[in-house]
């Protein structure tokens, strides 16, 4: 049930004119990469390897926030849900396989860019080396970050309207991106009671730092094999908690 | 019924206890996370906008707000680099740029770039010159201040013992409505006199009592127990060489200054340690006191390198 779900979101998704929208302006991003690679003396690769990425994530960030807050209420708007929810399906499938198919779009469209960006690279006459597999490594942690952000909209979406679940899953994300910073400006006081609480948000906050690698990718630097595998684990572990929570809410959730 | 409401609230309390599980699980996890992450992420210090004009056009009106966030960056950034003892403040000045570009009337970024750009290493960048500009902007754009006339004043008579400009600095602070009745009789003071331990105090006192940035009141509160240090290292100098009068040798240790009867005990510093005798036989800082003679020591000038 939840691989029906699941192909059925990405096929509404893939339909969703947005979407390739966006597609297009992340394409259009990555063009633009070679006109300033162009003029980028000595920092053609670097230039393409930020811009491609940071296009990646930013419209792979668009599209987990605006499609995932829309998953359930899409459904309740159209009144489809309650036809879909009368069939054998419990209410957690039908947000996994929600969950599951957004998350395949994402990948989708992901590979699309990841493909746009290697186009990049050659027309600006580079042969790939080995160390180019760490920007795989880059796009598989966006991929992990868009991944956790989709699971975030969602859980949001569980309980509350579109525009309040954006503003919520905008928030969290930021604040996931100073989590570290967080944690370090309560070391910086002298009130125990400040380090704890400060400590305590921000590993109960998603890191999302731990997904930044670009810049160490775009200067040729690898990524250990363990980050992957930690960053994996973490993305996983961080997905159960939330697409549990959305669950347990959804569940006892009064749907007219 | 009751038994399908308990079997949907055991799952409910199931569910909890997972997430809270995973969420523990998540902690450790982190950790290894931020060990690896620690040299990937290692970049060289760099601003990606130094332009604080730049800024201040893409702050869309909302620079105050701006100057904010990069004023909390100033203090996260001295913060961390003193916890972490790195002495290199490379961004600071630019970080202080930018914050009074954006907000030139936030006095309190002039106050600590003024003394922090100025001070040597491992307190400071070293820099007097830089903080000597990064003043003079603000006194531009903030005409009515007298504190940041007193700030440079001090930056002149502490960093860089320049007596005569110090003097002139506090006299034209002491012309501003409002300004310390203390400001002239100094000025006066440091033309004719120059500088004097009775001096040094009175200025970090000043600036202990005055600010309310911590890190700075911290920093006065380390010169003025360094130089407490001093004058007791002083007096101590003088009684070992009674001393040396007395017995034609200097003394093994302080102690034996108490035993001979010259002391009545081994004083103390302000943190507490007793004073030890050092190399040559002079009194000294115990080597384990939090108190930094280091800091009665002004900042080199600028030379050619920086």
């Amino acid at each position: 049930m939840i691989g029906i779900v699941a192909i059925n979101t990405f096929r509404e998704a893939i339909r969703d004119r947005v979407l390739y929208n966006l597609v297009f302006f992340a394409l259009l991003m990555i063009s633009a990469a070679l006109l300033v690679g162009q003029i980028s003396l000595g920092i053609e690769r670097l230039v393409i390897i930020n811009l491609g990425l940071t296009s990646i994530s930013v419209f792979g960030l668009v599209m987990a926030v605006f499609l995932g807050v829309g998953l359930i209420h899409k459904e309740m708007d159209k009144r489809t849900l309650y036809a879909l929810l009368s069939k054998p399906i419990r209410r957690w499938e039908f947000l996994v396989g929600k969950f599951a198919g957004l998350a395949l779009t994402l990948a989708v469209n992901t590979i699309f860019m990841t493909l746009g960006l290697a186009v990049a690279l050659v027309a600006v006459g580079r042969r790939f080396e080995k160390s180019d597999v760490s920007i795989l490594a880059a796009v598989y942690f966006i991929l992990l970050s868009l991944g956790l952000v989709t699971g975030i909209a969602l859980f949001f979406s569980s309980f509350s309207t579109p525009m309040l679940s954006t503003l919520f899953t905008l928030s969290i994300y930021m604040a996931g991106l100073f989590a570290a910073d967080i944690r370090a400006f309560g070391g910086m006081t002298e009130s125990r009671a400040a380090v704890r609480v400060t400590s305590l948000c921000s590993y109960l906050l998603p890191n999302f730092r731990n997904f930044n690698v670009m810049a160490a990718v775009a200067h040729g630097r690898g990524v250990p094999w363990h980050l992957v595998v930690e960053n994996t684990a973490y993305a996983g572990l961080y997905l159960l908690a939330i697409l549990l929570g959305a669950s347990l809410i959804f569940g006892h959730r009064e749907l007219k | 019924m009751t038994e399908a409401v308990s079997a949907q609230r055991m799952k409910t309390w199931l569910g909890a206890a997972v997430i809270a599980l995973v969420l523990l699980g998540i902690y450790p996890l982190q950790m290894r996370i931020d060990a690896e992450l620690k040299p990937v992420q290692q970049e060289k210090e760099e601003l990606v906008l130094r332009s604080p004009r730049l800024l201040h056009a893409l702050s869309l009106g909302y620079e105050s707000f701006v100057a904010d966030i990069y004023w909390t960056r100033v203090v996260q950034y001295y913060g961390g680099k003193r916890r972490d003892h790195d002495a290199n403040f490379v961004l600071l000045d630019s970080l202080l740029n930018i914050t009074t570009v954006l907000d030139p009337h936030l006095l309190v970024a002039y106050k600590f770039g003024g003394i922090f750009l100025a001070q040597k290493a491992p307190q400071g960048a070293a820099r007097p010159d830089l903080a000597v500009k990064l003043l003079y902007h603000g006194i531009a754009a903030n005409p009515e201040e007298w504190r940041l006339w007193a700030d440079l004043g001090f930056i002149y008579y502490w960093d860089m013992h320049d007596y005569k400009k110090a003097a002139e600095a506090y006299l034209q602070g002491s012309r501003l409505a409002g300004a310390a009745i203390w400001m002239k009789p100094m000025a006066a003071q440091l033309a004719a006199e120059g500088g004097s331990r009775q001096v040094s105090v009175f200025l970090w006192s000043e600036i202990y009592s005055t600010a309310t940035n911590e890190l700075i009141r911290k920093n006065a509160l380390g010169h003025l127990q360094a130089l407490k240090a001093e004058e007791d290292a002083e007096h101590l100098d003088r009684v070992i060489a009674d001393f040396k009068e007395r017995f034609g040798r200097l003394p093994n240790s302080l102690e034996e200054l108490v035993s001979v009867g010259l002391l009545p005990g081994v004083p103390v510093d302000p943190a507490g340690f007793a004073y030890v005798l050092g190399a040559g036989g002079k009194a000294v800082v115990d080597a384990t006191s939090p108190v930094n003679s280091e800091m009665m020591k002004p900042s080199p000038l600028p030379g050619p390198n920086h």
